[in-house]
C-alpha cells in the first residue's frame, strides 16, 4: 500500500457520504403505500370503468364491440331492450349483463379502442390484489361509475337516438 | 356462307374471362357462375329484378351508361366488364347517397356483423362520407306485428319484402308508402301484419331494418353457434339452422334446400323454438305412496321398467312424431321383443284413421310445380298443417299450374275441374282426409291420361318416419303386415286389456293430448310411464316421470312427409338429462335386452341393415318404397 492510497482513502469515504447526504435531500421516489397512493398518468390502463352520461344513463349500449375486439376474450357482454318503465341507456340497447374476468385481462386497452361510444375507459386504479378468484370476475355494479361522478360530461354521440319511438298497442 | 348451330347458350366475356350461358342469364348470374362477385342489395334469386338500388352497374361494351347487372339478360358476344375505375367510382357513390340518410347504429343493430350493407360498404364503399348536415330522422322500434320490428330509418328501400309479400307468399301486405325521400314501408293503415311468413322478411332484408321481436337483442352473429337441424314444427322438413348462444336458442334461420323449403320457413317454425327452450334441470319423479318424488334417473328408469314388465303384453306405448328415426327404432322393439305388446301407436285420437301406405309420398314436394292441375283438398286446412306449402302453391301457380283449394268433401267438384288431357296431377291432403284423397285419385286415374299423384301432410317432423318404422299396431317396419298378430292401436286402448302405458311426448308441439276419456282410462292404469321433455297436462296421473330431451338437444334422423330422411343435429348441450334413445335402452336392458349402442348413429346403422331404403339420409334424398320389391 503506497503512501498515496492510505491519505486518498478517507477522501473516498468522504465523496461517498457527500452522495448519501445529496440524495438526502432531494425528493423521495417511493411513496408510503398503502397510507398514501400513487397518482398515475392520465392514460394509465387500470381498472375499466363504465361511464354514464350527466343524466346517469349508462353509455354502453352493449353491442359487444369490446369483447370481440379483447384477445383474450375476458369480456362477456349481454344486451337487452329498453322499456319505457326501465331506462337503463338513451337509446334502445342496453347491457343487462357486463362481466370482465380482472385475471385473464391483460390491460391492453383494446376494449376501449374499440367502444364506439367511449362507454369503457381503462381507468387509474391498480390496485386490485384480493385473495379469491372468484373476486376477480368484475360485474356492471363493480365497473359502473358513481352516479355524481359523471356529472360533467353532457354531450351524447349524434347516433344514440334521444328517445325511443312511442311503443303502440299490439 | 357459313353455316351457324343455333344453340340456346351464349357465350359473354367478364373481365376477359369467357363465360358460356343459357339464354335468359342475368349477367348477374353469369358473373357468379366463374366467381366474380358483383354487389347486390334489391336483387334476390327468386325474385323478379326491379334494379332500384343500382348497386350492381357494370360497363357492358357498346352500352352509352352503366347497366345493372341484376336486370340486363345476356347476349352472344357481350364484353362485361366490373372493375373499372367508372364502376368502382358509380359503387362508391350509390353507398355514399345510401348511407346519407342510413343511421349508423350499428352497435346496437342486430343485423351487425352480418349485413350485406356493412359488408359492401367495407369491400366497395368510400371510406367516409361528405354529407355533413343532419340525417333524416324516421320511426324506429316500429312494432310491425308481434313478430317483426321495423326501423324506418335504416331502410334503404331495396324491395325486397315488398316483392316477398307480392311474388313469393302472394299475400301483398308490405307496401311502399310516400314518394322520393319521405319512402317508408308499411302495412295498410299501420295494421299489424298477419302473415305467416315475416320472419322471411328479417332474412331477406340486406339491413337491420326488419328484425325479430323473439331474437332482438339477443345475440351478435359472431356469438352464435350454428347447427344444422330440421324445423320441428310440421311434417314438411324444413331445413333449419339452429343458432344457439351460452347454450341458449337464440333463432331459427332458413337453411337453403331447394327440394324441400325453397329457402323459406314458416313463422310457426320459426318461432317456435322458445318452446324448445329449457328451463332448468328437472329431476325424475315416481309416484310413492300417491305422492310424486323425486329420484335419480337410474331409480326412475327401474321403476318405468318395473312397472312396464309387470304388465307384459299389455303395454300401450304411444310415441311422438317428433322423436327421431332412432328413438322409434328402439322404442318400436322395446315394445315388440322385450314388452311383447305390438300395441303402440304415434296418432292423435281419432276413432278411426286409415292405415298409412307408401303411395302417401308418391308426390315429392318440389313436383308440385311440374304438375298441371293441383287439387288442395281440405284448403286451409292442408296449408295451416304445414304452411310452407302454400310458397311452393304460390310459386307454382305463377308458374302457370292450375291450383285447386276445395273442402276435403268436395272431391266431386275436383273430379270435373281436372281436364282429361291433364299431363300430371298432384293432391294435397292432410292425414285425416286419406279416404278422400284416395278417391279422388282412383276416379282421376281413370278419367285422366296422365299421372295422378297424392302427397299426404302428416303429423309432427317425424309423422312419416313413425309410419315407415312401425310405429303402428298394425305394422313392422316398412309397412310389413304382422300376420294377424296386430296389437291395438290407440283408439281400442280405452277399451279394455291395457295394464300400463309409456307415452313417450317428445315434443310439446306434438303432443299426446288426451281426450276426456282417454284421461279416464289412464287414470285407471297400474303404471304410467310419462318420458316427456315439458310439464305434460298428463303428469298428474303417472307414476313415473322421465324428463327427456328437446328436438334441439337430439342429434339422429327424421323423415318429412314426403319421405326424405334428413338429420337433426344436437345444438344445445343437456348433459344432465340422458338421451332419450339412452333412456329406452336402458329400461330395454334392465328388461333382458344385449342393447349397447353408444352414439345414436350406431342406431342407424342398425336401421339401415332392417329397412335398406333410409341409406338415402345419407345422399339427403327421399325414400323410395316403389323399389321395395
Amino acid at each position: 500500500m503506497s503512501i498515496r492510497e492510505v491519505l486518498e482513502g478517507p477522501l473516498y469515504i468522504v465523496r461517498a457520504l457527500a452522495t448519501t447526504f445529496k440524495h438526502n435531500a432531494r425528493p423521495r421516489v417511493t411513496i408510503e403505500y398503502p397510507e398514501r397512493q400513487k397518482v398515475v398518468p392520465p392514460r394509465h390502463r387500470g381498472r375499466h370503468i363504465l361511464h354514464r352520461y350527466a343524466d346517469g344513463l349508462e353509455k354502453c349500449v352493449g353491442c359487444e364491440l369490446c369483447a370481440i375486439a379483447c384477445p383474450v376474450g375476458c369480456i362477456v357482454v349481454e344486451a337487452a331492450e329498453n322499456t319505457p318503465e326501465r331506462r337503463v341507456s338513451p337509446g334502445e340497447r342496453y347491457a343487462k349483463r357486463y362481466e370482465i374476468n380482472l385475471l385473464r385481462c391483460i390491460y391492453c386497452g383494446m376494449c376501449e379502442e374499440a367502444c364506439p361510444y367511449d362507454a369503457i375507459t381503462m381507468g387509474p386504479r391498480y390496485d386490485l390484489a384480493d385473495d379469491h378468484p372468484d373476486k376477480f370476475i368484475a360485474v356492471k355494479e363493480d365497473l359502473l361509475e358513481p352516479l355524481q361522478a359523471s356529472l360533467g360530461d353532457t354531450a351524447r354521440p349524434s347516433a344514440a337516438p334521444s328517445a325511443q319511438a312511442e311503443p303502440r298497442k299490439w | 356462307m357459313a353455316s351457324t348451330v343455333v344453340t340456346d347458350q351464349v357465350t359473354l366475356t367478364v373481365n376477359g374471362q369467357s363465360v358460356t350461358v343459357p339464354k335468359g342469364t342475368l349477367i348477374l348470374d353469369a358473373a357468379k357462375k366463374i366467381g366474380i362477385d358483383i354487389p347486390i342489395f334489391c336483387s334476390h334469386p327468386k325474385m323478379a329484378p326491379v334494379a332500384v338500388c343500382r348497386m350492381c352497374l357494370v360497363e357492358v361494351e357498346k352500352m352509352p351508361k352503366l347497366q345493372p347487372a341484376c336486370a340486363v339478360y345476356v347476349a352472344d358476344g357481350m364484353v362485361v366488364r366490373t372493375t373499372t375505375e367508372q364502376v368502382q367510382k358509380y359503387q362508391k357513390g350509390v353507398l355514399e347517397f345510401l348511407l346519407i340518410n342510413h343511421p349508423l347504429d350499428c352497435p346496437i343493430c342486430d343485423k351487425g356483423g352480418e349485413c350485406p350493407l356493412q359488408d359492401q360498404t367495407y369491400q366497395y364503399g368510400p371510406g367516409a362520407s361528405r354529407f355533413d348536415f343532419e340525417k333524416a330522422h324516421f320511426d324506429k322500434a316500429v312494432p310491425l306485428s308481434d313478430k317483426i320490428v321495423l326501423d324506418r330509418e335504416r331502410c334503404i328501400l331495396c324491395w325486397r319484402c315488398t316483392r316477398f309479400s307480392e311474388e313469393i307468399s302472394g299475400e301483398r301486405e308490405l307496401a311502399l308508402i310516400q314518394r322520393g325521400v319521405h319512402t317508408i314501408i308499411g302495412t295498410f293503415n299501420d295494421e299489424p301484419a298477419q302473415s305467416n311468413y315475416q320472419g322471411n322478411w328479417t332474412e331477406i332484408c340486406p339491413v337491420g331494418a326488419l328484425t325479430s321481436r323473439e331474437y332482438r337483442f339477443i345475440s351478435r352473429p359472431w356469438d352464435l353457434d350454428r347447427t344444422a337441424s330440421i324445423c320441428p314444427g310440421c311434417s314438411m322438413g324444413c331445413n333449419i339452422q339452429v343458432d344457439a348462444r351460452h347454450n341458449r336458442i337464440g333463432r331459427f334461420q332458413s337453411r337453403e334446400n331447394l327440394a324441400v323449403d325453397d329457402g323459406w320457413l314458416c313463422d310457426f317454425g320459426r318461432y317456435s323454438f322458445p318452446t324448445f327452450q329449457r328451463q332448468g334441470f328437472e329431476a325424475p319423479r315416481v309416484r310413492q305412496d300417491g305422492k310424486l318424488v323425486e329420484v335419480s334417473f337410474e331409480e326412475a328408469i327401474a321403476a318405468a321398467a318395473d312397472g312396464l314388465a309387470q304388465a307384459r303384453g299389455a303395454v300401450a306405448g304411444w310415441a311422438s312424431p317428433a322423436a327421431t328415426n332412432e328413438e322409434l327404432f328402439l322404442f318400436q322393439r322395446l315394445f315388440r321383443q322385450r314388452l311383447q305388446s305390438p300395441h303402440i301407436d304415434h296418432r292423435a285420437f281419432r276413432p278411426t284413421w286409415p292405415d298409412p301406405d307408401p303411395d302417401d309420398m308418391t308426390l315429392p314436394i318440389a313436383d308440385l310445380e311440374r304438375c298441371d292441375y293441383v287439387v288442395v283438398l281440405g284448403g286451409q286446412e292442408v296449408i295451416d298443417a304445414a304452411p310452407v306449402l302454400h310458397l311452393r302453391l304460390f310459386k307454382s301457380e305463377r308458374r302457370g299450374v292450375k291450383v285447386l283449394k276445395i273442402d276435403a268433401e268436395q272431391g266431386a267438384r275436383a273430379r270435373e275441374w281436372v281436364p282429361a288431357d291433364a299431363q300430371a296431377v298432384g293432391i294435397l291432403a292432410t292425414v285425416s282426409h286419406k279416404k278422400e284423397a284416395t278417391d279422388l285419385q282412383a276416379a282421376l286415374g281413370k278419367k285422366v291420361k296422365g299421372s295422378v299423384r297424392r302427397l299426404l301432410v302428416v303429423r309432427g317432423p317425424n309423422g312419416r318416419g313413425a309410419n315407415d318404422l312401425g310405429i303402428l299396431p298394425n305394422f313392422r317396419p316398412g309397412y310389413e303386415g304382422l300376420n294377424g298378430q296386430s296389437g291395438k292401436g290407440r283408439a281400442e286402448w280405452g277399451k279394455g286389456g291395457i295394464g300400463a302405458a309409456y307415452i313417450f311426448e317428445a315434443s310439446p308441439l306434438h303432443a299426446f293430448e288426451a281426450t276426456e276419456d282417454e284421461r279416464r282410462w289412464l287414470s285407471g292404469l297400474k303404471t304410467l310411464v310419462m318420458h316427456r321433455f315439458r310439464a305434460s297436462p298428463l303428469d298428474d296421473l303417472a307414476h313415473v316421470i322421465i324428463p327427456g330431451r328437446a328436438f334441439t338437444e337430439k342429434a339422429g334422423t327424421v323423415t318429412n312427409m314426403e319421405g326424405r330422411v334428413q338429420r337433426i343435429g344436437r345444438a344445445i348441450d343437456a348433459d344432465a338429462v340422458p338421451d332419450d334413445w339412452m333412456v329406452l335402452q336402458a329400461i330395454a336392458r334392465k328388461l333382458g335386452a344385449p342393447w349397447d349402442y353408444h352414439e345414436s348413429s350406431d342406431i342407424t346403422a342398425d336401421l339401415l341393415d332392417l329397412i335398406p331404403q333410409y341409406a338415402a339420409v345419407d345422399r339427403g334424398e327421399r325414400v323410395l318404397w316403389s323399389e321395395r320389391t
